[in-house]
């Protein structure tokens, strides 16, 4: 299971990384990040995959949407071909190094004596009920900046400001 | 009843769209104002019996079921709410009127509900996290809203705000993040006495370091303040009124001094760096405020300036100086929301915000002049109107506390303040009518009432100062005088 979720997490983050469509890539990220948020859980530290998915899967992900709905879509920055090589080798190289020091590395951590309790749901509902609110709060603030940014003009006017003296 | 403050405009956002398509204009107009009136009279009536013995933790109910919320109120975040409330309601009636020429009324109030929902929600918070939250759902309403105009301007300070908060808001995440790595919790009683127990001044240190930085981009202090004068011009005025007027001190000022002087306790090193950033901040606003020509960016300069004021007095850390802190708080609420109020009015009308273009604006709209005038006057610390008293209060606090260099440079930073006012009064109102404006006509009602009520609260918030700060300021001021103290009651709710 683990080993399902490490390959699910590297390959969509991988993906947010290499894809040239942002809101593909940001999907990707957030996707990566409910993964690891279900690592997290199953590491039995539920705090972190509370926070995970609210804030990265969440929070992040709208603004990222927001922000990409705030360009336009000509601005696209060609990309050269060095940083297309740069970035799997970059990536390979890492995973290299991981495999022959970080088992080590992980053995030097002291003992965290962190108190975390309950299931994903006590968390999620009883523990962080407020956090929700606010999650519902921020989606919609996504939503509703969509849909005012995105409107088509209606009778009352366009978005030009001011009157007409000058 | 404390839950009502968020789920109120909350709800109403999300009904707002839908309504929107039965009624463009009247319904949202109505619900919206109603809904901002409804949050004043809870706060001034309902809320602020409930702190007569010091603050609470009340427990939020849906449909008369107990939700695991536990919203904090006390004497600082009453305080708050009421500010909020209060600039809200004067910008929802002066909406009425102006955003006629954007469309998109409903859509617009849902946005700006969310806003508000957001300010109060990080203002009743009793946790760490929850700010964190809160203030991204301020800040994602604000974004869309500084861009609601969809000009090129517009979004680019959109994009450019946006940026960096998010820079802002990973600092802030950061910070929260350690402390819950040392602390094991992130509610303010658990983290003010897990850093009690550990005396890790080292970590504590960097943290705050981080909160400075994250809560000085969102406060637009010096030198975390780019972003200010591009995102407050470009948006309508209304939110312009907002942004200046409320949310920077929520989602920067509250939020740093919540957690500075009330989790994490006021060191000297704090002090020294906040009151170095104040008198940094009024100086450079003020000087970058003097040199401009577009009214509305002379505007957020001067917001920089203020918000340095605030920080300042905050930053003594005495009584009296956390007093002047709220008082001029609360003050610049008031008068940068008028005077923003004011220059859109001015916009609209002539269409233009270049001070170089108007002129003798006082003939043809008097009463934009006559409470346009009171918000300078007031701003720049003319007795006996508000601005003065809290500045006083500021600089009094700094002689106390024997900062007597800080003192003068904030009396001349003042000085500095009525000049660049002048210059806006004159060049705007005063002088020969330009015969380009001959035609122009004052403010329709709405934005008229909603300025005059602004311009009079300046004025009676002034001569009544001594009740303003015995029945608002004082019990804010006495929860931020206990330090860590009021977290450390709360442990366990």
């Amino acid at each position: 299971m683990h080993l399902f979720l490490l390959i699910g997490l590297l390959a969509f983050s991988v993906l947010a990384v290499l894809l040239r469509d942002l809101l593909k890539s940001a999907i990707s990220l957030a996707v990566a990040s409910i993964f690891l948020a279900l690592l997290f859980f199953l590491m039995n530290a539920v705090y972190a995959g509370v926070f995970e998915i609210s804030v990265v899967a969440g929070l992040i992900t709208v603004l990222f949407i927001t922000a990409i709905t705030l360009t336009r879509g000509d601005g696209d920055v060609a990309e050269s071909r060095k940083h297309r090589i740069i970035f799997p080798l970059f990536f390979l190289v890492l995973a290299v190094v991981d495999l022959l020091v970080m088992k080590k590395l992980l053995g030097q951590i002291p003992a965290i004596q962190g108190s975390e309790s309950g299931t994903f749901s006590q968390v999620l509902w009883n523990q962080r009920t407020f956090d929700l609110v606010g999650q519902v709060g921020a989606i919609s603030a996504g939503v509703l900046a969509v849909l005012a940014l995105f409107r088509r003009d209606d009778m009352h006017g366009t978005a030009s400001k001011g009157g007409s003296h000058e | 009843m404390l839950f009502l403050f968020i789920i109120v405009p909350l709800v109403l956002a999300g009904l707002l769209p839908l309504l929107g398509k039965v009624s463009k204009r009247l319904l949202p107009d109505l619900l919206a104002s109603a809904a901002m009136l409804f949050l004043l009279v809870l706060a001034v009536f309902s809320a602020r019996p409930l702190i007569a013995d010091g603050g609470i933790i009340q427990q939020a109910f849906w449909f008369g079921a107990p939700l695991n919320i536990r919203l904090l109120l006390d004497g600082f975040s009453l305080f708050m709410l009421f500010t909020i409330s209060l600039v809200s309601f004067a910008v929802t009636l002066y909406s009425i009127n102006y955003m006629e020429h954007y469309g998109a009324k409903a859509n617009y109030y849902a946005l700006l509900l969310v806003m508000i929902a957001g300010m109060n929600g990080l203002v009743l918070s009793s946790d760490l996290f929850t700010i964190y939250v809160f203030l991204e759902v301020a800040a994602i309403a604000s974004y869309a809203l500084v861009a609601f105009g969809r000009g090129h301007d517009e979004l680019e300070a959109s994009f450019k705000y946006l940026m960096l908060s998010a820079v802002a808001s990973a600092f802030v995440l950061l910070s929260i993040a350690v402390i819950f790595g040392v602390s094991g919790g992130v509610s303010f009683g658990v983290v003010a006495q897990g850093l009690k127990t550990l005396n890790i001044k080292t970590v504590v240190g960097f943290c705050s370091g981080l909160f400075l930085a994250g809560f000085g981009l969102k406060a637009a202090l010096v030198p975390f303040h780019s972003w200010l004068p591009d995102a407050h011009p470009s948006a309508p005025a209304p939110i312009s009124a907002m942004l200046s007027g409320v949310l920077i001190k929520v989602s920067g000022v509250y939020a740093m001094t919540r957690i500075f002087l009330g989790v994490f306790g006021l060191t000297p090193a704090l002090t020294t760096v906040l009151t170095i950033m104040g008198i940094v901040s009024i100086f450079v606003g003020a000087l970058a405020a003097l040199g401009q020509n577009d009214i509305k960016r002379m505007l957020a300069y001067s917001s920089i300036s203020q918000i340095g004021y605030v920080v300042l007095g905050f930053g003594i850390g005495t009584p009296l100086g956390i007093l002047g802190g709220l008082f001029h708080l609360f003050n610049h609420a008031l008068f940068k929301s008028l005077l923003f109020l004011n220059a859109g009015a001015v916009e609209q009308s002539t269409g233009t915000r270049s001070l170089d273009k108007m002129g003798g604006l006082a003939k043809v709209m008097p009463l934009t002049a006559a409470t346009s005038a009171v918000g300078s006057l007031s701003i720049a610390g003319v007795p006996p109107l508000n601005g003065f008293w809290s500045k006083l209060l500021i600089i009094i606090a700094l002689v106390q506390a024997r900062m007597h260099v800080l003192a003068v440079l904030a009396v001349l930073g003042s000085v500095i303040t009525l000049w660049y006012y002048l210059v806006l009064q004159h060049q705007a109102f005063f002088g020969k009518l330009n015969e380009a404006w001959q035609g122009v006509k004052e403010a329709p009602f709405w934005m008229s009432a909603a300025t005059v009520l602004l311009a009079l609260l300046c004025i009676v918030t002034g001569l009544a100062f001594s009740f303003v700060i015995r029945s608002w300021l004082q019990p804010a001021a006495d929860v931020l005088g206990q330090g860590v103290g009021v977290a450390l009651n709360f442990i366990g709710f």
